[in-house]
């Protein structure tokens, strides 16, 4: 049992969006987002009775936007908010930079002599969208330079942003197969804090793609040409980045030597 | 003796009225003038000016720590020694962060002799473990600047190529001529530099000099970290001619369990120079052209030359190049308005608030402050665009 100069902080992000829950609804009757928000309690409620100073925060994500669910008072989201019929996707890092902002609030009221952990839970619904990279990842660092860990339980497809997040900020991303089981997986792989996590058996970690995608193309690449003012990626040779503009100066071509020699010879 | 340029002395300028910064209110008391000095500190590193950025300076440093008896010295709490070591834990961590594909390695000097710590090498871990360690280390003896030089070994190839001397005695046990080194140095285009702990010695005024470095003396603590943090940024001279475009590795992480059958255990390439136990490991990071085992990024190729590195790597630094812009300042009785800050959902209750000019959201000043520090995305803009 931690002792009363830890203070273990879990920030959960839902993803609501509602087409994919809407189809989910169709697709499984079990499995609706009131089971999905019952299994949420239950973990939360969970994390409260571990300790005396737990504390926790819900965040639900809506497309781009998010909102506070806890511990502000709950609003009614979903019959606010117009569906756009056309949003399939859901961008998380709006979210995760309210959680670390959040995160960083509570830590500057915390008192001298305490430790702080702090952790975020994101459980994702629906896929990822290519335009939030940059944010993204921006987010991530911003993480592992605060010592958050980022853990990920992922409902439908595989993520390899959020893969490289868990992976950066050394927390658990967990696939699940079954999902009427989620409070089974809730409790047993993200309920322990990292103390605990050396001790139990936890799912193996997945192999993470970190390679590079090429400017031009968004191939990725193996090896490839850096800028080195601006460090874009290229995958071929070019004599101006397109980035920052920069001309490069170009290797000298080795011919002009032997073409010399041979002048010589031939005289 | 070369002509010195003219340098007026300290002692030679006139009176600074130190006490007229301070103001009294009508009670007293100084409360608000020390309020305000720090809500000013505070706000003056946001404001430091994005300059000419550039990124893909492949830097090759090497830090000299002297660890001499004068590193006791308890004018810098709790001693010179550990108060160094933890400025250079700072600064390996920002230089790597504006640096990503540059490289540091750490010598220290004692006992007339000098010893290398860690190796060149472009992963700030190993270098800050090793900075741990030292803590513990007696100081004794002399330093020696010609030792320390002399073990500096810096690959020809490079184009910057750096040497930075933490140097506090005030006296240096050298074997050899150490002009005749300074005029090795500049024929190799090393560029050396020197933080003084005490007070200016001669010797490290040519130095520097002579090979287009600079020379500073400490104040005390936070000048030390500042000239600590002007090395931080590539040096000025060079960075008008290197613009290239460098050929680089993106290799993958190969994880191989025990109960896989084709895994065989291998030596990285980075062991092979280490003193310590031999390193078997059964999965690592394979250099796409040749083939090579490391076990860490970013590397090197010993074997092909090729740098390695990882996209996070690389991705790290990209908000240098898209900076955030600062966000504007308006006293709290103007704002009309939710009193609530956007990003943390506290309260806002400071003397200012602070409003994002695209998005038009507002923040408290902490929020302020970590967004542009830490997260260097605004989470208002995040919710209203669509690009990256």
């Amino acid at each position: 049992m931690a002792s009363d100069d830890e203070i273990n902080i879990l920030v959960i992000v839902l993803d609501v969006n509602p087409i994919w829950w809407g189809q989910q609804a169709q697709r499984e009757p079990q499995f609706t987002l009131s089971t999905c928000l019952d299994s949420l309690m239950v973990m939360a409620n969970a994390h409260l009775v571990m300790s005396r100073t737990n504390k926790l925060a819900v965040i639900a994500n809506l497309y781009q936007k998010s909102h506070f669910l806890y511990p502000k008072e709950i609003r009614n989201l979903m019959d606010r908010t117009e569906v756009n019929g056309s949003q399939t996707d859901s961008l998380l890092a709006v979210s995760l930079a309210k959680a670390l902002c959040y995160i960083h609030r509570v830590s500057k009221d915390v008192q001298a002599g305490q430790d702080m952990k702090s952790r975020i839970l994101v459980i994702k619904a629906a896929e990822d969208s290519t335009l939030q990279y940059m944010n993204f990842m921006n987010v991530t660092f911003a993480a592992q330079k605060k010592n958050i860990l980022i853990d990920a339980c992922v409902l439908d497809t595989d993520s390899g942003l959020l893969q490289q997040a868990c992976d950066i900020t050394g927390g658990l991303y967990l696939r699940i197969p079954q999902k009427i089981a989620l409070t089974q997986y809730l409790l047993w792989v993200f309920l322990p804090d990292t103390d605990q996590r050396s001790q139990l058996l936890l799912p193996p970690p997945v192999h993470v793609d970190y390679r590079a995608a090429c400017f031009c193309h968004r191939n990725l690449i193996e090896i490839g040409y850096v800028c080195s003012v601006c460090l874009s990626i290229f995958c071929n040779f070019s004599p101006i980045c397109t980035t920052c503009e920069t001309a490069f100066k170009m290797p000298l071509p080795q011919m002009a030597k032997t073409k010399k020699k041979k002048v010589k010879t031939a005289n | 003796m070369d002509e010195e340029p003219e340098r007026a002395k300290r002692w030679e300028g006139g009176y600074e009225r130190t006490w007229e910064v301070l103001k009294e209110d009508e009670s007293g008391s100084l409360k608000a003038t020390v309020e305000d000095i720090l809500f000013q500190a505070k706000r003056k590193r946001v404001f430091e000016g994005h300059g000419q950025v550039r990124l893909g300076m492949m830097r090759h440093l090497f830090v000299i720590i002297d660890s001499s008896r004068s590193m006791e010295d308890q004018d810098l709490k709790p001693n010179r020694l550990t108060s160094t070591l933890k400025l250079m834990e700072f600064f390996v961590e920002e230089y790597f962060d504006q640096n990503p594909i540059s490289q540091i390695g750490i010598i220290t000097t004692k006992n007339k002799r000098a010893e290398k710590l860690t190796d060149l090498a472009g992963n700030p871990k190993k270098h800050l473990a090793a900075l741990k360690k030292v803590v513990d280390s007696t100081c004794v003896g002399e330093p020696s600047l010609y030792n320390s030089l002399n073990c500096v070994a810096l690959p020809s190839g490079t184009e910057i190529k750096e040497i930075l001397v933490i140097f506090s005695s005030l006296t240096t046990c050298d074997p050899a001529n150490i002009y005749e080194l300074i005029k090795t140095l500049n024929a190799l285009k090393i560029r050396v530099s020197v933080i003084g702990l005490s007070a200016e010695v001669r010797v490290c005024t040519i130095l520097t000099r002579e090979t287009g470095g600079s020379y500073n003396v400490i104040l005390d603590e936070s000048h030390f970290k500042e000239l600590l943090m002007l090395h931080v940024k590539p040096p000025p001279a060079s960075s008008s001619s290197e613009c290239s475009l460098i050929r680089m590795g993106f290799p993958q992480h190969v994880i191989a369990s025990m109960s896989d059958q084709d895994a065989k255990p291998s030596f990285s390439m980075s062991h092979l120079d280490s003193t310590g136990e031999p390193g078997l490991t059964l999965g690592g990071y394979y250099c796409p052209q040749c083939r090579a085992k490391y076990t860490e990024l970013p590397v090197e190729c010993k074997v092909c030359g090729l740098t390695l590195v990882s996209a996070p790597h690389l991705a790290r630094s990209f908000h240098h190049l898209f900076p955030l812009e600062a966000f504007q300042e308006t006293p709290l009785e103007e704002y009309e308005g939710e009193r609530f800050c956007e990003a943390c959902q506290g309260e806002l209750k400071d003397k200012s608030v602070f409003t994002c000019l695209a998005c038009k959201k507002v923040f408290c000043v902490e929020c302020d402050l970590f967004i542009h520090d830490t997260l260097h995305c605004c989470p208002g803009c995040m919710q209203t665009d669509r690009t990256s």
